[in-house]
């Protein structure tokens, strides 16, 4: 048994934010679903809603593993989570509209032999460490399908793969300009992986706030946004993007604005060119 | 990291019981593998498997002494075992990945040798800057004699810490490590790539030119993908740090040849059901 | 046929220069920041009652983090050339966004770290976060620049088949790998403990009595890039530089010979001769350094 370094002191308990970032990140990925109905690319912004809160939930996961000492860094917990969820959000992908349901399923799988392999067959003997590798993996794939649908505009294997390139006034189909195809997958990949671990990785210490990492979250979580719906530019028309990226720095610049405030109540002093502070004994 | 700084009491005790249950699951895996996809698709699962077993067994010999190295307080390359494996094994698939065609053979061996290039200079330039830049001499910790040169380490070690710098045994060892890495990342794009060239073009009902870029960046993306859960896995397995094959650590390899084994099968399966399906 | 050899050597050479300038690049960067491994000091000295004006920017480990930023870099050039915009200038506006990113990472890094070192009276400083995240942005451009260009002339030039954020992200990773092995001892026990024997390692008993007063008034992290530079940071552009010269290097001229073995071939040569250079520095230190203590002594 490992001693466990920080007890979780008050806050929202997990299951609460397990359910909540699960059911929220699944409506968002569902709405994107809009835009097929409506035959439109409008509702791709739901996509990065969904990003949003598949990370805050991810986050908190991250939190209450590595507050038992794994023995290597924070992020890799974060590129494990990615590692295993590409695969599962890629076959997803091929169930058409079932995408994300089947996603939660096949993650969920995946996850929790991973977290069997590192707890008895790596012997780490960690209590949360299935239960986390599980949700780690499932918000892994649902964050991927999350930046797929706000790039892309939708979350089907035929959707990631096909793009079109505009030739001397021609529109041409090809499989080069695609989510997939351009490797766009890629910064997908890192993106959430950077967003899911920085949170905790920065606010670790004996002062932890639990509101002031979720909040860090979702601004790590709309600053992925923004970027992602900048590339998104290339593969869906002008006016769904930019709807993508008003509503991305809209939610970063409240977030990152409350961020600050939280920082400032918790900090021990908020100095500008002051010296360092004089202790006794030193 | 003041804050996790206590490691976990996992020992080097094998867990028999578990590793039986990793190996019966990695016959399921291929079993089911057989049904949906034989021929073709089980050769790729245990390509993409050995692939993993070599990167997780790989990771082992690289040197990484986490933050102390960064104070000279403990031997070993300053940083992340993870993600320094996974800088070597991804610079060797970059080789291997260019030299696809010029056949399996080939492709693999250049990216092993890649990896192995990338960690010979990386040690190397490590061994240089404590040497030259710090003045501190090479000593390891853990053993009292180099295994290669027979150097003797103890009295190079100063004072009140673990050792420092890169040994000679640390080095080869970082180098067979990216050799291992490299070879194995290659291993594991090559296998998928063959597979997506052969099954992508019916599965869209487009012409085989057409398949390539995605053929090749979806390979890539799950070679990446699965260095890094493997490497991530040998990481939890020697707890973060390691000083090379001397290191009484490494003698933990078996589990992780375990665990390695079954996450490439099962994520090698996932990823071969794409097309499968 | 020899044209295209004189053509892709020059490519090389190209890709090459641009790595060590980013490697360079790289490792002040994440000096400034004190990001990486030394990190841990930066952190662990306030809880030991050594307060300091050190910048403490723990985005991830360089690898990851430099993964991300040169991925991030690749991946919007990718877009804005897929929207037809000239490839340099894609590049340019491709790098400056993923800085921006980069900038924002580093300032809730350093509050959230501050922040949570509240018990220990460790101040959050406005004027730090101002000045070093400018001059961390600034060597981050440099460096995501550099590695997304050479990954566009890799692609584009030399008809490598992964795309370029794949690519961006395999030498983003392998920048901050070579820069974090190379840099961080020189930054994390030659300038952190300055004050420490030279020549030695760190003593455990000293961890978090970091050098906290610089020549002149309190030591803040530009002094710390401004030290690192001259020895850690040329050193890790040297890695980076040498790791892609040769990996294209032994690729563009042996590939053809004998269908891909002169390749392999070359490249265990130079492994070979790295392993005699790396022997040759070892037994040069143990010879002119001497032992710290004799034999029989040591334990």
């Amino acid at each position: 048994m490992t001693v466990k370094v920080e007890v979780i002191e008050g806050g929202v308990p997990h299951t609460k934010i397990m359910i909540a970032g699960l059911v929220s990140t699944l409506v968002c990925l569902y709405l994107t679903y809009l835009n097929v109905l409506t035959n439109t690319e409008m509702f791709a912004f739901f996509g990065g809603l969904a990003v949003v809160s598949a990370l805050i939930w991810g986050s908190h996961t991250i939190k209450v593993l590595c507050s038992y000492g794994i023995g290597t860094g924070v992020p890799s917990a974060g590129m494990i989570a990615f590692g295993s969820g590409v695969m599962a959000m890629l076959l997803a992908t091929k169930f058409g509209m079932a995408a994300p349901l089947v996603a939660l399923v096949l993650a969920a799988v995946i996850g929790f032999i991973l977290g069997y392999i590192s707890n008895n067959i790596l012997n780490m003997k960690i209590p949360a460490m299935v239960q986390a590798l599980t949700e780690m993996a499932v918000v892994g794939a649902l964050t991927l399908m999350g930046f797929a649908a706000l790039i892309t505009g939708g979350f089907t294997f035929a959707g990631l793969t096909t793009g079109s390139v505009s030739m001397l006034g021609m529109t041409v189909s090809s499989n080069q300009i695609s989510f997939i195809g351009g490797g766009l997958i890629a910064v997908a990949f890192l993106l959430g992986a950077i967003a899911i671990q920085h949170p905790f990785n920065a606010c670790l210490g004996p002062g932890w706030k639990q509101d002031r990492m979720l909040m860090l979250t979702a601004e790590c979580g709309f600053l992925s946004m923004i970027v992602a719906a900048i590339m998104s530019f290339a593969l869906i028309s002008a006016g769904s993007a930019i709807i993508s990226l008003v509503v991305a720095i809209v939610g970063w610049a409240y977030a990152y604005n409350q961020y600050i405030c939280l920082s400032k109540r918790d900090a021990a002093a908020w100095l500008d060119a002051k010296p360092i502070p004089e202790m006794e004994g030193h | 990291m003041t804050a996790v700084a206590a490691k976990p009491q996992a020992g080097g005790a094998m867990n028999p019981t578990a590793m039986a249950v990793g190996v019966v699951m990695l016959l399921i895996i291929l079993a089911l593998c057989w049904y949906v996809s034989p021929g073709l698709g089980l050769m790729a699962l245990i390509g993409v498997t050995i692939g993993g077993i070599l990167i997780g067994f790989g990771t082992h010999f690289i040197p990484v002494g986490g933050a102390p190295a960064a104070m000279g307080q403990a031997p070993g390359i300053a940083t992340g075992v993870a993600m320094l494996a996974a800088g070597a094994g991804l610079a060797g698939l970059f080789g291997g990945a260019w030299a696809a065609e010029q056949g399996q053979v080939v492709a693999i061996v250049t990216g092993g040798v890649g990896g192995g290039l990338m960690m010979a200079i990386t040690c190397m330039m490590v061994n240089f800057v404590y040497v030259f830049g710090m003045g501190i001499p090479s000593a390891s910790g853990k053993v009292a004699k180099d295994p290669i040169t027979g150097d003797t380490q103890a009295e190079f070690k100063s004072q009140g810490t673990e050792g420092h710098g890169l040994p000679f045994v640390s080095f080869v060892g970082g180098v067979t490590g990216g050799f291992l890495g490299g070879a194995g990342g290659t291993l594991i794009y090559l296998q998928l790539l063959r597979l997506y060239e052969a099954k992508l073009p019916a599965l869209m009902g487009i012409p085989a030119t057409q398949v390539m870029p995605i053929a090749v960046a979806a390979a890539g993306m799950f070679a990446v993908g699965l260095f890094l859960v493997n490497a991530v896995l040998t990481a939890y397995n020697i707890t973060g740090t390691i000083e090379g094959p001397h290191d009484p650590k490494f003698k933990r390899w078996p589990r992780s040849i375990v665990a390695s084994a079954v996450a490439s099968a099962l994520c090698g399966f996932v990823a071969i059901l794409i097309v499968a399906l | 046929m020899v044209a295209n050899i004189i053509f892709g050597i020059g490519i090389t050479a190209l890709t090459g220069a641009l790595a060590t300038v980013a490697g360079s690049a790289e490792d002040t960067e994440s000096n400034i920041g004190s990001q990486g491994d030394p990190n841990s000091q930066v952190q662990l000295a306030p809880q030991m009652g050594f307060l300091h004006r050190i910048f403490n920017k723990a985005v991830a480990g360089e690898p990851p983090a430099y993964g991300l930023w040169c991925a991030l870099g690749a991946g919007l050039a990718w877009a804005f050339m897929a929207m037809q915009v000239n490839a340099v200038l894609a590049i340019v506006i491709g790098s400056v966004l993923a800085v921006l990113v980069q900038g924002v990472y580093a300032t809730t890094a350093y509050l959230g770290r501050t922040a949570s070192l509240a018990k220990f009276g460790q101040p959050v400083y406005v004027d730090i976060l101002k000045s070093m995240t400018s001059v961390t942005m600034a060597h981050a451009f440099i460096a995501v620049f550099c590695v997304v260009t050479l990954c566009h002339l890799i692609n584009g030039a030399l008809g490598h088949p992964f795309p370029l954020p794949l690519l961006g992200l395999i030498w983003g990773i392998a920048l901050g790998a070579a820069g974090s092995a190379t840099g961080n001892p020189y930054y994390g026990k030659e300038r952190q403990y300055q004050n420490q024997k030279f020549g030695a390692g760190v003593p455990i008993s000293a961890s978090g009595n970091i050098v906290r007063y610089a020549e002149a008034g309190e030591r803040n992290s530009l002094d710390n890039g401004f030290f690192t530079h001259k020895i850690g940071g040329s050193a890790s552009g040297i890695c980076f530089g040498l790791i892609v010269f040769l990996e294209l290097w032994r690729t563009i001229l042996f590939d053809k010979i004998s269908a891909g073995w002169g390749a392999i071939v070359v490249g265990i040569l130079m492994i070979l001769i790295f392993t005699v250079v790396d022997r040759y520095i070892e037994v040069w230190a143990r010879k002119n350094y001497g032992p710290y203590m004799e034999a029989k002594v040591a334990s």
